[in-house]
C-alpha cells in the first residue's frame, strides 16, 4: 500500500480513538470540576471523592452488583465449562443446531428478552425477585462463557486426554489434570467477560430486580434521569481506572479484543502473511 | 422414530444449560405469544383473564407503533452505516498498518469501553455535549456560536454510535487481520486499483466479520429504549421506548407482548436478508473464498 493511503487510514484511526476517549476523559477531568453539573468555570476539588466515600449511595449499589456479578459469573462458568464439555461429544449436527440456540440470549435484544422473563415468571406466580434477576444474567452471560470455552476446545490437542485415559488415569482425574488446564485459558476469559457483561446489564436488572433492590446500571439510570450530581462523575473515574488495569492485566495474559468475542484466535496467531 | 446414533454419555454434561435454555429463551418467547393474545394484565395470584384479538388489531391500527418501528429501522440503519463507514479505515489501520509491537496497546483502547458501564459511557458523552459542558463552550471559545444538541434525535444517534461502534471494530479487525498482506500485493501487483482490490478481496473476505458487527449493531439498536429515553428528548422514542412504557407505564402487557412479537419478527428478516445478501454479493464478487 502506498504511504499516503497508509497515513489516511492512521489518521482515520486516531480520529475513532479521540472520538472515543475525549468523554472519556472529560469525565475524569470534571469528576475534579467544583460545579455539579459538569459545567465551567472550572475549579478544581476533591469534594466528589468525599461525598462518594461519605454520603453516596453508589458504593452500596456498587457493591450490591460486584457480588451479584461474581455470584452469576461463577454460575455460568460452572455451567458453561460442562455445557462446552458435553458438547465436544455432539454430532457436529446436534452441535451446530445447540450453539444456535445457545446464542438466541445474545441476539435478541436484552428488552425482549427481560419482557419475556418477567412476563414467564409473573405467569407463574414469582414476578420480580432476586432468583429470576438471577436465571435472567445466567441465561445472557451462559452464550459467552461457553462460546471462549468451546473455542479452546477446538484449538486444543485432544490426544493427551485419550492417552491419559489408556495410561489408567479415571474419567475425573483426565478431566482435572488434563483437560482443565488446557481450557484454563478460555474459562478465565469467559469468566472475565460473564462478570462484565452482567455487571453492566442494565436492561435486565432494570426489569427483573426485586422492587425497590437498586443494582448499580439502575442506579445510575435513576441518576442520570433525576438531576445527578457529580459524584457520579467520581465514580466513572474510578471504574474507568478499574477497567485500565483490568484490560492490561488480562491483555499481558495474552487475551485479544477479538479473543473476548471468540472471533479471532487470539494475537499469537496469525493467518496468512 | 429412527434413532440416529447412540448417544454418547459425556454429551450429557450439557444437559443444565439445554435445561436453562428451554426455561429461559424458548419458554419464555412462547409466553410472549401467549401474553399477546391475553385480555387483561396478570399478576401474580390473579385469575385467568381470558383470550382477546383486541392487542393485534389494536397494534394494526396504530399509528405511533409503525411510525416508531420505521424510525427504529431508520436509527439502526443510519447508526449502522456510520459505524461501518468508520470502523472500516481503522480496523484496516489497525490490523495493517500500525506495527506489530503497538497493536496490543491498540486493541487495549478500542476494548477498553466495554469493560466500563454503557450508562456511564453515555453520561459521559451527555456531559460533554450538554448545555454549557466542554464541547459547547470550546466551540464557543473559539467563536463559533453553538447550541447544544443534547436531546435531539442527532444526540441519540451520536450516542448509539459512540457505544457500538468498538463492537463494529473489533469484528472487522478480527476478519481483516486474517486477510493475507501477499494477496493484496498481489491484487495490486496485477493491476487492480485500491476500489477494485477493495471490493474483491478486503469486503469478500471481511464479510463474516462484517456480518457479526452488522448482528451485534444493528438489533440492540433498532431494540434500544435507553438512549432515546435520555438524550433523544421528548421527539426521540423509538420503539423499544413505546415497548417499555407498556411495562413501566401503562402497564399493559398484552399489548406489549404483541409488540415485542412484531420487533422481534421485523429483526428477524432484515437479518436473514443481511446475511443472504452478504453471502450473494461474497459469492458474486470474489466466488468461492
Amino acid at each position: 500500500m502506498s504511504k499516503g493511503f497508509n497515513w489516511a487510514m492512521r489518521i482515520c484511526l486516531w480520529i475513532v480513538l479521540l472520538f472515543m476517549y475525549i468523554p472519556i476523559i472529560a469525565i475524569i477531568g470534571m469528576s475534579f470540576n467544583k460545579t455539579s453539573y459538569g459545567m465551567f468555570p472550572y475549579v478544581f476539588t476533591t469534594q466528589w471523592y468525599r461525598v462518594l466515600a461519605t454520603t453516596s449511595n453508589l458504593p452500596a449499589a456498587c457493591w450490591l452488583s460486584i457480588k451479584f456479578s461474581a455470584l452469576v459469573a461463577v454460575a455460568a462458568l460452572i455451567i458453561g465449562t460442562m455445557t462446552s464439555f458435553g458438547l465436544q461429544y455432539f454430532s457436529p449436527k446436534m452441535a451446530k443446531r445447540f450453539n444456535f440456540v445457545m446464542q438466541l440470549p445474545i441476539i435478541i435484544p436484552w428488552l425482549v428478552t427481560s419482557i419475556s422473563i418477567l412476563l414467564l415468571f409473573t405467569f407463574m406466580g414469582s414476578g420480580r425477585s432476586y432468583p429470576v434477576m438471577f436465571l435472567g444474567n445466567l441465561i445472557v452471560v451462559l452464550p459467552y462463557v461457553v462460546m471462549l470455552v468451546n473455542n479452546r476446545f477446538v484449538e486444543m490437542d485432544r490426544t493427551p486426554e485419550a492417552a491419559a485415559r489408556l495410561l489408567g488415569a479415571g474419567p475425573m482425574r483426565v478431566f482435572c489434570d488434563v483437560t482443565l488446564p488446557g481450557i484454563m485459558p478460555g474459562i478465565l476469559a469467559g469468566g472475565m467477560m460473564a462478570l462484565i457483561v452482567c455487571f453492566n446489564n442494565f436492561v435486565l436488572q432494570y426489569y427483573l430486580s426485586p422492587v425497590a433492590v437498586d443494582t448499580l446500571p439502575v442506579t445510575v439510570f435513576t441518576r442520570i434521569k433525576s438531576g445527578y450530581q457529580a459524584d457520579l462523575n467520581a465514580l466513572s473515574a474510578i471504574i474507568i481506572l478499574i477497567a485500565v488495569i483490568i484490560v492490561v492485566i488480562m491483555t499481558r495474559l495474552g487475551y485479544s479484543g477479538g479473543s473476548l468475542f471468540g472471533m479471532s484466535s487470539g494475537s499469537g496467531k496469525q493467518k496468512g502473511d | 422414530m429412527k434413532k440416529k446414533k447412540k448417544i454418547q454419555p459425556n454429551s450429557l454434561w450439557a444437559l443444565p444449560s439445554a435445561g436453562l435454555l428451554l426455561l429461559l429463551t424458548i419458554a419464555p418467547l412462547a409466553m410472549l405469544l401467549l401474553f399477546s393474545f391475553m385480555n387483561r394484565n396478570m399478576f401474580a395470584g390473579q385469575p385467568w383473564p381470558g383470550w382477546t384479538m383486541g392487542n393485534i388489531t389494536r397494534m394494526m391500527a396504530s399509528g405511533t407503533f409503525w411510525d416508531l418501528l420505521l424510525r427504529s429501522l431508520r436509527t439502526g440503519l443510519i447508526v449502522t452505516v456510520i459505524c461501518i463507514a468508520a470502523a472500516y479505515p481503522a480496523a484496516w489501520a489497525m490490523a495493517k498498518v500500525v506495527p506489530e509491537k503497538r497493536r496490543g496497546m491498540c486493541m487495549i483502547l478500542v476494548i477498553l469501553p466495554f469493560f466500563t458501564s454503557q450508562l456511564l459511557l453515555i453520561y459521559a458523552m451527555m456531559n460533554l455535549i450538554q448545555t454549557g459542558g466542554l464541547l459547547m463552550t470550546a466551540l464557543n471559545a473559539i467563536g463559533i456560536p453553538a447550541k447544544s444538541f443534547l436531546y435531539t434525535n442527532a444526540a441519540t444517534v451520536l450516542v448509539l454510535v459512540y457505544e457500538y461502534l468498538p463492537y463494529m471494530i473489533l469484528c472487522l479487525y478480527s476478519s481483516i487481520e486474517g486477510i493475507g498482506d501477499n494477496l493484496i500485493h498481489a491484487s495490486l501487483i496485477l493491476g487492480a486499483n485500491k476500489v477494485r482490490t477493495f471490493t474483491h478481496i478486503v469486503f469478500p473476505m471481511s464479510a463474516p466479520g462484517l456480518l457479526s458487527g452488522i448482528l451485534l449493531v444493528f438489533v440492540p439498536v433498532v431494540g434500544s429504549f435507553v438512549e432515546p429515553g435520555l438524550v433523544g428528548g421528548s421527539n426521540g422514542m423509538m420503539v423499544g421506548s413505546l415497548i417499555n412504557s407498556q411495562y413501566k407505564d401503562n402497564l399493559n402487557m398484552g399489548y406489549g407482548a404483541v409488540l415485542s412479537c412484531v420487533l422481534l419478527i421485523v429483526l428477524c428478516v432484515i437479518m436473514a436478508i443481511i446475511s443472504f445478501a452478504t453471502k450473494k454479493a461474497q459469492q458474486s464478487i470474489g466466488g468461492d473464498v
